[in-house]
């Protein structure tokens, strides 16, 4: 039962606890009411049964020392009128019974001579008095009384008592359900501002406070507090908002900056053409026209003029590529790469057959991605397999993929010259060669462009190679981007 | 069957003798009559008795009918004063007598006697018939097997008695 208590709720537990005391009070007041009107209406009945009697006593002092029965008869039935008497009976000074009136219930005078017990006996009073007159006993009286209208009293003053009291209670029940919202309302209220604020998280609401007692000072405190939240909330909110700011301001002056300088180096590339188409046709025209007269050392510097020339064309396309692969929108397509690798290689075949060459390529790679770009990376990469596996006797280029839940590696290898792993922070980077043009040809933009390619879809690439023995590239592609 | 009779009768007996006292019917005339006499002194006040502590005198004139039935009540106390009887021989010593009881053969002297008790205060009871309408103050009248009195209210107003209104009230007759 106690234990239960705490499970109540608030309002239940103080209705509760104002009803109970004031239900134990109004009983306790009804039941001391109750007894000390029994005790009293007893008394007023004993009272007035011994005045009766002593009225009766004395009128019939006279009628009793002469014997006279019919003036007792008359003397005694005049109790008749009085509901209360059961049974009076007149005695001689010697016992006998001389007169006597019964009611309802004709029982005998009881025998005086007897001790006779007097006062309240089972459920009637009696009462047994001496008849004197001049200090002489000259008889007895016996008196007795039911006491049913004592105990229709008491009775009806029970019932009465009860009613009022549940009137009492009635009303309590009513003045307690008011009075409990003053004590329960604020803090049911605050209860109820707390969890709205919990679940909305909105730190602007506040408690109504009506007051200055306890529960007023903890809506006070509770609203500061929820102020402070608010507060630490905004400035929180405020350097986040600020830091995106900051960060979007960078980003845009970034980005900016990167289209200006693709913008610029597309420009460049494409405004230098002109020029050097200026420089390799007059060369070319100068070696047709003015050949004959020029000395061994003049054509010399014709042909190496030449040469750097058509060098210059190449690396300009190559920037443009670059630049191409940077810019352009990517598209999302699903590529069969082992027929684009298969592609390439036929062209390079042909292009350059003067070593014999053995290619192995995996049957049925497939992969999602732009496929301009892709044909430009593989291009490339394979472009590298043949150039520095020219000087073998027999050049083998293998092409492999694995494939995982999330991505699928291919694999690159050759049985080339291969590079210096000390040099591979510089393998990717642009115009880094690790090869002499007099070696190996070529610009130093190929790997950047398939850098730029693999990390614009995501994807990752890494090289490794021992020198004279080849070299391996795995490029890794998410399977779905997603 | 006759320890049976015996026990009948021993039970018929006490029975009667257990009835005897609580009916008076038993005691004979002059015992009732003098039991009367002791009680109507209870309720009579004397003017002329100042001092209580007087003995209260009862004075019997002519024959005796009581004898010795009175002795119960001589020595008793009536309203705080010793009870004496006195048997005068001659009507006119009256003197000190509270109360006067005429015997039948004093029926020549009454209006002597009535006289002498207005005079000297005295109350007068007789068992003589029409004793209160010739001018007695108490008489005994038998109605039936029961003694009862009547009162001559006058008499005794005359004599300068005052007779309790309770007595009046058990009294047959009262004359005014």
């Amino acid at each position: 039962m106690i234990g239960r208590w705490r499970y109540w709720r608030l309002k239940t537990k103080l209705l509760f606890l104002t009803l109970f005391t004031s239900a134990l009070g109004i009983s306790l007041v009804c039941i001391s009411l109750i007894l000390v009107e029994n005790q009293n209406y007893r008394k007023q009945l004993e009272s007035e049964l011994h005045v009766i009697a002593g009225i009766l006593a004395e009128q019939s002092a006279a009628a009793l020392l002469f014997t006279d029965r019919e003036q007792l008869g008359s003397i005694i039935s005049s109790l008749k009128r009085i509901g209360t008497i059961r049974q009076a009976c007149i005695y001689t000074p010697g016992g006998g019974v001389l007169s006597a009136l019964e009611s309802q219930d004709t029982r005998p005078c009881p025998d005086i001579t007897q001790p006779l017990e007097a006062g309240f006996v089972g459920d009637a009073y009696q009462l047994l008095i001496p008849v004197t007159l001049d200090n002489e006993t000259v008889g007895h009286l016996y008196l007795t009384s039911h006491l049913d209208v004592m105990r229709n009293h008491i009775r009806t003053f029970v019932l009465v008592t009860i009613a009022v009291g549940a009137l009492i209670l009635l009303a309590l029940v009513f003045l307690a359900l008011r009075l409990q919202r003053i004590v329960s309302g604020p803090i049911l209220t605050l209860s109820e501002t707390a969890e709205r604020i919990a679940r909305d998280a909105d730190y602007t609401i506040r408690a109504p406070v009506s007051g200055t007692d306890e529960l007023g000072r903890l809506g006070n405190t509770f609203n500061e507090m929820i102020g402070t939240i608010e507060q630490q909330n905004r400035r929180i909110l405020e350097s986040r908002d600020s830091l995106e700011r900051i960060v979007e301001a960078r980003t845009s002056e970034l980005s900016m900056a990167n289209r200006e300088l693709e913008a610029f180096s597309y420009s460049v590339s494409h405004d230098l053409r002109q020029p050097l188409r200026a420089i390799e046709g007059f060369g070319q025209a100068l070696e047709e026209d003015c050949g004959e007269q020029l000395n061994d050392a003049g054509k010399d510097y014709l042909r190496r003029i030449r040469a750097a020339s058509v060098r210059m064309a190449s690396l300009i396309d190559g920037l443009l590529v670059l630049s191409r692969v940077s810019r352009q929108p990517m598209e999302n397509e699903s590529i069969d790469l082992t027929t684009l690798l298969q592609e390439i290689s036929d062209e390079l075949m042909n292009i350059d057959d003067s070593v014999p060459t053995e290619v192995n390529i995996q049957k049925g790679i497939q992969v999602v991605g732009d496929s301009r770009m892709l044909r430009v990376a593989f291009q490339n990469l394979l472009e590298n397999a043949w150039k520095y596996s020219a000087r073998v006797e027999k050049r083998r280029v293998d092409v492999s993929a694995v494939e995982t839940v999330s991505s699928i590696t291919i694999e690159v290898r050759d049985n080339g010259v291969g590079f210096d792993m000390r040099y591979i922070d510089k393998l990717f980077v642009a115009f880094n060669r690790l090869h002499t043009p007099s070696e190996f040809g070529g610009t130093g933009i190929g790997l950047a462009t398939v850098y730029r390619v693999v990390r614009r879809h995501h994807g990752e690439i890494s090289a490794s190679s021992e020198v004279g023995k080849g070299a391996r590239f795995d490029v890794t592609l998410p399977v779905s981007r997603r | 069957m006759r320890d049976h009779l015996k026990f009948l009768l021993i039970a018929l007996l006490q029975c009667c003798l257990s009835l005897a006292p609580a009916h008076g019917s038993v005691r004979s005339e002059y015992e009732v009559k003098a039991a009367f006499l002791f009680n109507f002194t209870r309720f009579v006040t004397w003017s002329h008795a100042e001092n209580s502590a007087e003995p209260l005198e009862i004075c019997i004139v002519g024959t005796d009918p009581f004898k010795e039935l009175l002795d119960p009540i001589r020595g008793r106390l009536s309203q705080g004063r010793e009870l004496q009887l006195r048997y005068p021989e001659i009507a006119s010593d009256l003197s000190g007598c509270d109360v006067l009881y005429i015997s039948e053969s004093q029926s020549r002297n009454l209006n002597l006697l009535f006289d002498a008790a207005r005079q000297q205060g005295i109350l007068t009871v007789s068992d003589l018939p029409e004793f209160v309408r010739k001018g007695g103050m108490v008489g005994y009248v038998k109605q039936g097997n029961v003694i009862r009195f009547e009162v001559n209210l006058k008499a005794a107003t005359d004599a300068g008695l005052t007779i309790n209104s309770r007595l009046l009230e058990l009294a047959v007759r009262v004359l005014r």
